[in-house]
């Protein structure tokens, strides 16, 4: 009986450490994989790009909305003196700015209905000021929302798209 | 050398289990259940109010980033997934439902179908959701079909969906909501009209 209790421990053992290693991998893992899917299908780096409205022949990202206008942008932090600007046009109806790490985490959201937003976002360990956000992590996305249920409104969001800005300073 | 392969074995055996277990409770398996899910239940709707803040714990981090990346955090959206009938039945392609409400306690709502790998269904008949503006106010319904029903003003298509289930998205969701959900939300109800398969009708 003593001879088993090595490989069960062992058995154990390794059976928590996969266990936790995947959960605490696979967002990072999924996150990387859809910026590089975004990329591949011309999301870019440090620039808005303008979207396509969703319906299942265009859909990239898990359970998008076909109400809501998106336009993503990719960002790096690699250089610790980098930031980017972003900017958010004017829209009557509700719009957010939103920012997600490498990890998934919605880490800021600013709404933004009927009036322009402007900040910056630096790389981790920054110290923010007024109309700063630090970023938890170097690499990750920003994505505006409009609500644009229909042709028309996502043609009036996609010419106010063209006032939103992204870019690494 | 009995030892070394019972070793061999045990190890090889803890890391299947290991992964096996963490994909299957994280529902990261390809084809496993959505976002139904989580600790809010309100008449089977369910969500995670942890979805999206750095609060998640590592099984709803790893699901949402599975079924529902770059989802809001709770203070800006909230949402709700349901994958059955007012019966309890598995929603399908194969059924009509009447589904119906009223007046939701957000700044904007919408239910949108999906399939079972979490994307839209494969048809292009335009009719994948129902929002606050087209239900207009009080009390409304719409139709989920694989085809389009005469004389029906609210109609969302099941068409290609197979297994599918309905997300309600809260957008600016009232406090009342965040603070006590089975008293502020009344969901929308779905209820089963037929099926073209006799035995669940």
């Amino acid at each position: 009986m003593r001879r088993w209790v090595g490989p069960l421990a062992a058995l154990l053992g390794c059976a928590v450490a996969v266990h936790l290693a995947v959960l605490h991998f696979a967002p990072g893992f999924i996150m990387g994989r859809a910026m590089d899917a975004l990329a591949a299908r011309g999301v870019a780096l440090h620039r808005f790009t303008a979207p396509q409205r969703i319906n299942p022949q265009t859909q990239s990202v898990v359970r998008s909305s076909p109400d809501l206008y998106y336009a993503l942008c990719r960002f790096d932090l690699a250089n610790p003196e980098a930031r980017v600007e972003v900017h958010m046009g004017g829209w009557p109806n509700y719009q957010s700015l939103s920012f997600f790490d490498a990890r998934t985490d919605n880490f800021a959201t600013l709404r933004g209905i009927g009036k322009d937003v402007t900040v910056a976002l630096l790389p981790p360990g920054s110290r923010a000021g007024a109309g700063e956000i630090v970023s938890p992590t170097t690499k990750g996305v920003v994505l505006v929302r409009r609500l644009a249920p229909d042709e028309q409104r996502f043609a009036a969001a996609t010419r106010a798209g063209m006032h939103d800005s992204c870019s690494l300073e | 050398m009995r030892q070394v392969v019972a070793y061999l074995v045990a190890i090889l055996t803890g890391c299947a289990i290991g992964f096996g277990s963490a994909v299957a409770m994280a529902g990261l398996w390809p084809g496993s259940s959505a976002l139904a899910f989580g600790d809010v239940n309100v008449n089977d709707w369910r969500s995670d109010f942890a979805i999206g803040s750095e609060a998640a714990d590592p099984y709803t981090r790893a699901r949402v980033a599975r079924h529902g990346l770059l989802a809001l955090a709770r203070s800006e959206a909230v949402y709700f997934t349901r994958a059955t009938d007012d019966d309890g039945q598995p929603l399908r392609e194969a059924c009509i439902y009447r589904l119906s409400g009223g007046t939701m306690p957000a700044g904007w709502w919408s239910v949108t179908l999906y399939d079972a790998r979490s994307m839209l269904p494969n048809n292009k008949d335009g009719a994948l959701s129902i929002d606050a503006g087209r239900a207009g106010g009080g009390e409304w319904e719409a139709i989920i079909s694989p085809e389009k029903p005469a004389g029906t003003a609210h109609w969302i298509s099941s068409r290609k969906a197979g297994t599918f289930d309905l997300t309600l998205r809260l957008y600016m969701p009232d406090p009342a909501v965040l603070e006590a959900p089975a008293n502020s939300l009344i969901p929308p109800r779905i209820e089963r009209q037929s099926c073209t398969d006799r035995a669940r009708t």
